[in-house]
């Protein structure tokens, strides 16, 4: 008998009129690092919900879930606390305001005696490399530090099968990594059994021993990484669930065992060579008058603090998307907000349209000039419909290419995290910007609906709109930038145009243009790679 | 961190009790006088207080230590005559003796607000209740996370030009609204906190209150000494008699009061002795090297 056993598993929300998983049956192994894939609301996160008593939600259960030869509805509360589960969003998981705290939480709760909650929280500390932060308060930590707290807090209690709901949605790539690694490690150090659910496969799908795809609330593909990626095909909808390497291969039309990470991406590519067309012509930096232009500006929160931005200078052109791009925590939502004249640099000057933001009186700067998409959309929905919350949004969504009429009886926070962007993308777009500053707009959504919004980024280009986004996700950027600028160290240390930005980035570039650094210059996204590989994308 | 500070947060709790009370209770000159030189040296010795709060401290002993004189005319000894009210030499020294009192708390409650960080408050809540330092801390939390989203809606309002504070009415609407989403908001996300609480165990019968310190050996001496020296001290203040009105009559150098006076001035300086001892071991331990 397998560790985890789901026998026709179905669940169905109440007034729902369809069920959110139907008849799902899986064995999984201990040891096992399963990841579960599907689009949103395709049901992931009802099936790890379902495995664990307390989170299960309200509805019909059909069927049974088995662990290690028991009823998981047979254990008790304590029992259950075995079960480690961290879910998307970091901040909201923390429960106290230190870290040493968070950590000795859970060892709390199950009435643990003080000497065993020291060994277990030094013990873990030590395996997940935390100590520095021990004495922290929680609200001073990154988000991705944060994650790791979480993760840290679930496996002081010692499980023996974790599960994580879209652990990394809201880290930037290099965090995500972090902790992917750091779950691996469990999984292969301590022989822990992991069912993780994820949207960013580019690690994950390498290194797990099995992939479930969900469908529908329906298992429609269930093997080890090399047989799915083998099954999946370049007309797939589940093409962007593989990594890139893998992705370029179907497109290029390869046959028999696809290439998964980078290195066999690179060795795939390399026996290309011989087929690689000419090279991309460099698109000429077309004279445009600066949009937006930031000059030598410096800003601190407090007057003894450090400073945030530092010399901080860029100008974006009318008419194009412009890329901040850095990781989290380096200023770059600062750099926004002083942009949209929301904070007032200590010193240096921010200009739209050669005017300075101060000299836009009477709120005129919001009216018609500039705009700001938010991190958070949450913080701008004040109303209980999202019918309400679009009033007077009326011009804007008679273009708007998606019909968004469908959501108009929901509250807000009942959206997905994609369809909340685009009401709040609505809202924003009400007061006619000319200038559109996008935070972290990729953040959380699912492939299907990146492909929504670089569509509807391209549009706001085509109409003349100016877009800058202020990203950590490369390779969104890659898709629909013009020019690209990484932001460290409170400045800017580099600004390109995205071929020459995505091309010489050595680490801070796309998957794709690491696996066709060497044979091609410009390639730098999967989709670019097979037109210059011969291929039909 | 320093000897003192390293002790367990009870241990300093019981200390700082014992001298705020027989500083603040006693009118023993000669003791006062002691516990502010004390606490003034604890201050400066460890850099809590900078030279604007010692500024502050002066002024306040001066206006403290003349106000009595100006209000009080009783008293038996009468200096001069002040718009034709009497100003007495036993209301200005019980003046001066109520400003050392006031000074030398204010220097206590200094040094204690240093040694007293919020995780050692936490503690001494925890030993009284659990579920109290719990609420506590998630408290603690909450209340950055508020401020930073009321800044981030605020500031996500006033891009959209639906926030304005040029004029009250506007501030008042605006504001109002910004808490209205800032509600909604952190009751949405409540509910991922109450699920990761109970995911993790919360709610599966009695918990255990964990915090990183330990009572020590070093502890409980440092306790027994605090309590024994204070009740010497208590004992010798009961001995011995300090009367301001109508005439001056101090009978603070009887046998006890001697003990007392003795016992209290080894109270306020255990701080510094024990910093000093570290100083010094730590001084023989690099020279060695």
């Amino acid at each position: 008998m397998a560790y985890l056993e789901l026998e026709g598993l179905s669940f169905t929300y109440p007034e729902a009129a369809q069920s959110a998983l139907t008849d799902i049956s899986l064995q999984i192994e201990r040891g096992e690092l399963v990841a579960l894939l599907g689009a949103t609301g395709s049901g992931k996160s009802t099936l790890l919900r379902l495995l664990k008593p307390e989170l299960r939600q309200n509805g019909t259960i059909q069927g049974e879930v088995m662990l290690d030869g028991r009823s998981v509805d047979s254990l008790s509360s304590r029992e259950s606390a075995g079960i480690g589960y961290v879910a998307q969003n970091p901040d909201e998981q923390l429960v106290t305001d230190k870290v040493w705290h968070e950590l000795a939480f859970t060892l709390e709760n199950l009435g643990a005696p003080r000497e065993q909650i020291a060994r277990r929280i030094a013990e873990t500390s030590a395996f997940f490399d935390i100590d520095s932060l021990y004495s922290r308060d929680t609200a001073t930590l990154s988000g991705g530090q944060k994650q790791l707290i979480n993760l840290a807090a679930v496996m002081t209690a010692d499980p023996e099968l974790l599960l994580l709901d879209e652990p990394t949605a809201q880290l930037d790539p290099i965090a995500a990594t972090r902790f992917i690694e750091t779950v691996c490690r469990l999984n292969r150090e301590l022989g822990l059994t992991v069912i993780v659910s994820e949207h960013r496969t580019e690690e994950l799908f390498s290194l797990c021993d099995r992939v479930i795809v969900l469908e529908h609330g329906a298992v429609i593909y269930n093997g080890k990484p090399r047989e799915i990626a083998e099954r999946i095909s370049s007309d797939s909808p589940y093409l962007s669930f593989l990594p890139a390497a893998a992705r370029l291969f179907r497109l290029t039309g390869g046959r028999g065992e696809a290439p998964l990470s980078i290195r066999e991406g690179q060795r795939y590519v390399s026996a290309l060579k011989s087929r690689t067309t000419a090279a991309f012509d460099a698109p000429k930096p077309a004279q445009a008058e600066p949009a937006l232009e930031l000059k030598n500006v410096y800003f601190r929160y407090e007057r003894n603090g450090s400073d945030i931005l530092f010399d901080l200078s860029m100008s974006v052109n009318s008419g194009e998307v412009f890329a901040l791009l850095g990781s989290n925590g380096a200023g770059k939502s600062t750099a926004a907000a002083v942009a949209a004249g929301l904070r007032k640099p200590l010193s240096g000057s921010v200009k739209l349209f050669g005017k300075r933001l101060k000299d836009y009186h009477d709120g005129s700067l919001y009216r018609g000039n500039l705009s700001l998409l938010p991190q958070d959309v949450e913080s701008l929905f004040l109303c209980d419909t999202v019918r309400e919350e679009l009033k007077g949004c009326e011009e804007v969504l008679k273009d708007f290419p998606y019909d968004l009429s469908r959501l108009y009886d929901r509250h807000p926070y009942d959206l997905s995290g994609g369809e909340r962007q685009l009401v709040a993308l609505c809202k924003v777009l009400s007061t006619r910007p000319r200038v559109l500053l996008m935070d972290e707009p990729s953040k959380g959504l699912d492939g299907g609906m990146k492909r929504m919004l670089i569509e509807l980024i391209k549009e706001f280009k085509a109409k003349g709109m100016t877009v800058v986004l202020i990203s950590h996700d490369v390779e969104f950027a890659a898709m629909c930038a013009d020019r690209c600028a990484l932001f460290a160290q409170g400045g800017i240390a580099a600004v390109d145009t995205a071929e020459r930005f995505f091309s010489d980035n050595r680490f801070y570039t796309t998957a794709a243009s690491r696996m066709t650094r060497l044979i091609a210059h410009g390639a730098y996204t999967v989709e670019r790679a097979a037109r210059i590989l011969g291929g039909d994308g | 961190m320093k000897g003192f500070e390293r002790l367990n947060p009870l241990s300093a709790a019981l200390y700082y009790l014992c001298v705020l009370g027989l500083s603040m209770f006693s009118m023993n000159p000669l003791m006062l006088v002691i516990s502010l030189f004390c606490a003034v040296l604890t201050c400066i010795a460890d850099g809590t207080v900078k030279a604007r709060g010692h500024l502050f401290a002066l002024i306040l002993f001066i206006v403290a230590a003349v106000l009595n004189p100006l209000i009080v005319h009783k008293g038996a000894t009468v200096l001069f005559y002040l718009n034709d009210r009497p100003f007495t030499m036993e209301a200005a020294v019980y003046g001066v003796t109520a400003a050392v009192m006031l000074t030398a708390a204010l220097y206590w409650l200094r040094s204690l607000s240093r040694v007293f960080t919020a995780d050692k408050v936490m503690y001494l809540f925890g030993r009284i209740s659990p579920k109290l330092a719990l609420l506590i801390s998630m408290t603690l939390r909450y209340v950055g996370l508020f401020k930073y989203r009321f800044r981030r809606i605020r500031d996500a309002q006033r891009a959209l030009g639906l926030y304005d504070d040029g004029n009250l009415i506007d501030a008042v609407r605006g504001n109002a609204r910004v808490l209205s989403i800032l509600i909604t908001w952190t009751l949405e996300n409540g509910i991922v906190t109450a699920e990761s609480m109970e995911g993790r165990g919360y709610g599966s019968g009695r918990r255990t209150s964990y915090a990183p310190y330990r009572l020590h050996g070093t502890d409980a001496v440092f306790m027994l000494l605090t309590a024994l020296l204070t009740a010497i001290a208590v004992a010798g203040t009961a001995h011995s008699s300090a009367v301001f009105y109508p005439e001056l009559n101090f009978d603070l150098l009887n046998p006890w009061g001697i003990a007392g006076t003795a016992a209290f001035s080894l109270l306020s300086l255990l701080p510094l002795i024990l910093n000093a001892k570290e100083a010094i071991r730590w001084r023989i331990l690099s020279s060695k090297v």
